[in-house]
């Protein structure tokens, strides 16, 4: 798993590549612990790298779901590979989470 | 030889039996009037016979099982003097105080003749017994090359035996030659005494007793036969002389360069004795871990094996052992002495490495007025960890050298060996301890899942569950519900091990607890929760108990089999898979629904939806975990939902068992050679025509 980031003054984007699993899903949760991340508007999450999520994956990001939400952070996912929008799918995260086709679409959103 | 370990057991009986016909064959040699002359054996039947008594004796002696035990020489020697030794000595004695008191007539009486071949025979095992003890001491330690070098001496004089029986004499030069050579070869065996090395001072002492007692026995024989040759006539012509004086020659020369040895070693006794020690108390420090010692007791021996070892006059031994938590021994040192040297050292930066100074008095160590002249420190320590310091010291100034330095130095990380040792055992107890509770945890949570099926006229139901790990976090349950209905709940628990198990438990229990028959309900309709809105009371329960990152997908079905329906609600759970026998189709039902947890708040209920359907005979309806769908292959594809449709497209007109095994075995067919990721449960449950329940 690999976490590539790119940063605006009001936007982090975060490129995943790779699986999502249990060992990995703690990097991206160090990642979204940092309090600063709080400052941006905006989190966009590039799934097109991401070929696997795990359930301790999406815990990663049930958990920080409220806390985003109190900072009026909005969280993007955007170019998701069809079997991992599946999983989000059944969930039923697509109803809480904001998944988009294509990064224009995440930046609008 | 396998011959003569053959042979071995009947070597006793013979050898008293040919000693008896010697006897025999003597006194009549001897006495011929005994037999009016009748029968009068020859010399050299006497000598055969004398012979065969020896090497039925030696031969015996050759393949008994060997009697050095161990290094114990001591006990070796002890029994050969206390035995034979002193039997032969007694033997002879008795025959020279006859001798003196009563002087023989010039043939010799029955008596003395008795006497003296019984002599003979003694002083033969003697010889025996000698000879072969000696080999167990040359042998000692040594090479293969001396075991032939022995067994040439042995076959040698075993030939010198024969040498009176052959008609042919050697002439003189020729004899004296040969046993001057073998005689020689007897002195280079004689050389080997490796063994003395391994007695300590006292047994030593002992040793050179022993020695001196069997040099004594061999000289009075020698004196006895030289006596009793010229006196009696007896064994003419002379006796196996030349056999008897080179094993009494060896016999005595052992002993005696045994002693020289001996003798030469004593002064060096203490030196070897102090080694000795040293590794024995490293020994016993190793020993310690075996028995599964504690780290205080490791440190004690420690101590006091420094101590004894390097013979210090004072010490005293500080290790931390958690934070400010110290462990110290003492010896003719008080804290605060020790307290000063240690801080002394800490001023000058020599703290937790090794020291040695031999002349305190004139160092910076004047001003703490010890008594002391020397002192060693050595740390206790391992490249990951300090444990703590010993101090040794001495009354006199250069009392240490680098020899005791290296010594304490070799103990002290045998001792932090034994510690880390010690606590490597119990880290493994630890995790056979949490191995052994995992184990129970995994019995408990097997009690959980239903063993019993529903049984019914009204449909099938067959069922699959195994763990990816000792406790899963994967549920099923069922549960009969008043009016011919039945509650079927299936799940699965995000994370494994024992978190996840107890939130399965959890699961179980709301299951339970919210399922109960609610008394204040208005209608029949309020008597028990609708799915939808039992998601939302366990999603409420839950919210106060999981962990942040933690959720937990489920699906409940009611299945009310009176009025051929059922109803659902799938939170966040896989799919229903299902077979319509009326349209002969098979399909999932998608439907929405939020996993459970995943919101904690009172907007949980709109997330979440019922769904019901009116089953015909014959739908087969397929739940599983998540644990079937994702199985990988060898190319970490996953298994997925196509492929478990198409699975009941082929098996839908089978029974429900034979539904499941039909995918199960497509399934490890699938997977064959992948390590299981994830927990995997699988329920089939088909309907069945409906048919009155009997007695209705």
């Amino acid at each position: 798993m690999k976490i590539t980031q790119n940063s605006t003054d009001t936007t982090l984007t975060l490129i995943l590549d790779g699986e999502l699993d249990a060992s990995s899903s703690v990097l991206l949760d160090n990642e979204l612990s940092k309090p600063e991340i709080l400052r941006n508007q905006k989190i966009l999450v590039d799934c097109r790298q991401l070929n696997y999520i795990s359930s301790a994956g999406l815990g990663v990001f049930i958990s920080h779901l409220q806390t985003f939400q109190d900072a009026n952070v909005k969280l993007v996912f955007f170019n998701m590979q069809e079997k991992v929008h599946n999983v989000f799918e059944i969930l039923g995260l697509d109803s809480l989470m904001t998944i988009v086709p294509s990064s224009a679409e995440a930046e609008a959103a | 030889m396998s011959f003569v370990r053959k042979i071995h057991p009947f070597l006793l009986p013979f050898s008293v039996l040919s000693w008896l016909a010697l006897l025999t064959g003597t006194l009549l040699y001897v006495h011929p009037a005994l037999t009016e002359g009748r029968f009068m054996p020859s010399g050299w039947m006497v000598l055969a016979l004398l012979a065969l008594f020896t090497v039925a004796l030696f031969l015996r002696e050759r393949y008994r099982p060997e009697r050095l035990r161990g290094i114990d020489f001591n006990r070796l020697m002890g029994r050969l003097v206390r035995g034979p030794g002193l039997l032969a000595a007694a033997g002879v004695g008795l025959h020279l105080v006859l001798y003196y008191v009563q002087p023989p007539p010039a043939t010799g009486s029955l008596l003395l003749t008795g006497i003296y071949l019984s002599n003979v025979g003694l002083f033969m095992v003697l010889l025996a017994r000698t000879t072969y003890a000696w080999r167990s001491l040359v042998l000692f330690h040594n090479t293969d090359r001396l075991r032939q070098h022995w067994t040439w001496f042995e076959v040698l004089l075993g030939a010198t035996l024969l040498l009176h029986l052959l008609p042919w004499t050697p002439p003189l030069g020729l004899a004296t030659a040969l046993f001057g050579a073998l005689g020689a070869f007897g002195a280079y065996l004689s050389g080997r005494q490796k063994w003395v090395a391994y007695l300590s001072r006292r047994q030593k002492l002992e040793v050179l007793l022993l020695q001196l007692a069997i040099i004594a026995v061999m000289a009075l024989f020698v004196f006895y036969f030289q006596r009793t040759q010229n006196t009696l006539r007896l064994l003419v012509p002379p006796t196996q002389s030349a056999f008897l004086l080179l094993c009494a020659f060896f016999a005595g020369f052992y002993a005696l360069v045994g002693l020289l040895v001996t003798l030469l070693h004593l002064p060096t006794a203490g030196v070897f004795e102090q080694k000795r020690e040293e590794i024995l108390s490293m020994q016993r420090l190793t020993q310690l871990i075996q028995r599964g010692q504690t780290a205080a007791e490791v440190y004690r021996m420690f101590f006091e094996s420094a101590i004894q070892t390097v013979g210090a006059d004072a010490a005293w031994l500080l290790v931390e052992e958690q934070e400010k938590n110290y462990l110290e021994h003492h010896h003719h040192l008080t804290p605060e002495q020790g307290n000063a040297i240690r801080l002394l050292l800490a001023d000058y930066n020599l703290s937790n490495i090794e020291y040695l100074n031999n002349d305190l008095a004139g160092s910076s160590f004047r001003q703490l007025n010890l008594p002391y002249g020397s002192l060693m420190v050595m740390p206790l320590q391992s490249s990951k960890q300090q444990y703590g310091n010993i101090y040794v010291l001495k009354q006199y100034a250069q009392a240490f050298d680098r020899e005791n330095l290296s010594i304490l130095q070799t103990f002290a990380s045998q001792t932090v060996l034994s510690i880390e040792n010690l606590q490597l055992i119990q880290a493994s107890l630890n995790t056979q301890r949490v191995q052994d509770e995992l184990k129970i945890a995994s019995a408990v949570q097997e009690s959980l899942i239903p063993k019993n099926l529903p049984i019914d006229n009204w449909f099938e139901i067959s069922s699959h569950a195994v763990s990816a790990t000792e406790v899963g976090g994967d549920f099923y349950d069922f549960l009969h519900l008043p009016g011919r209905r039945l509650a079927v709940l299936i799940g699965d628990v995000s994370g494994k091990g024992v978190t996840a198990a107890f939130h399965v438990a959890q699961m179980k229990g709301i299951f339970h607890a919210l399922m109960q028959e609610n008394p204040l309900a208005r209608n029949e309709r309020e008597k028990f929760p609708v799915p939808s809105k039992f998601m939302a009371q366990a999603n409420d329960a839950l919210a106060r108990c999981l962990e942040k990152s933690a959720f937990i997908t489920a699906s409940l079905y009611i299945i009310d089999y009176e009025h051929g329906g059922f109803v659902f609600a799938r939170a966040g759970h896989c799919h229903t898979l299902y077979y319509h026998s009326i349209k002969e189709e098979v399909s999932y039902f998608r439907t929405t629904g939020l996993g459970l947890g995943i919101i904690r708040n009172d907007g949980y209920e709109k997330h979440i939806k019922n769904q019901f359907y009116d089953y015909n005979p014959g739908d087969v309806m397929v739940i599983y975990t998540d644990g079937i769908v994702e199985a990988r292959d060898a190319a970490q594809d996953e298994y997925g939902e196509d492929r478990l449709l198409r699975m009941l497209e082929q098996s839908f007109y089978l029974d429900a068992d034979q539904i499941k095994e039909y995918m199960l075995a497509d399934l490890n067919e699938f997977s064959k050679g992948q390590p299981m990721h994830d927990d995997q449960t699988l329920l089939v449950i088909k309907f069945k025509a409906a048919q009155p329940e009997a007695g209705l």
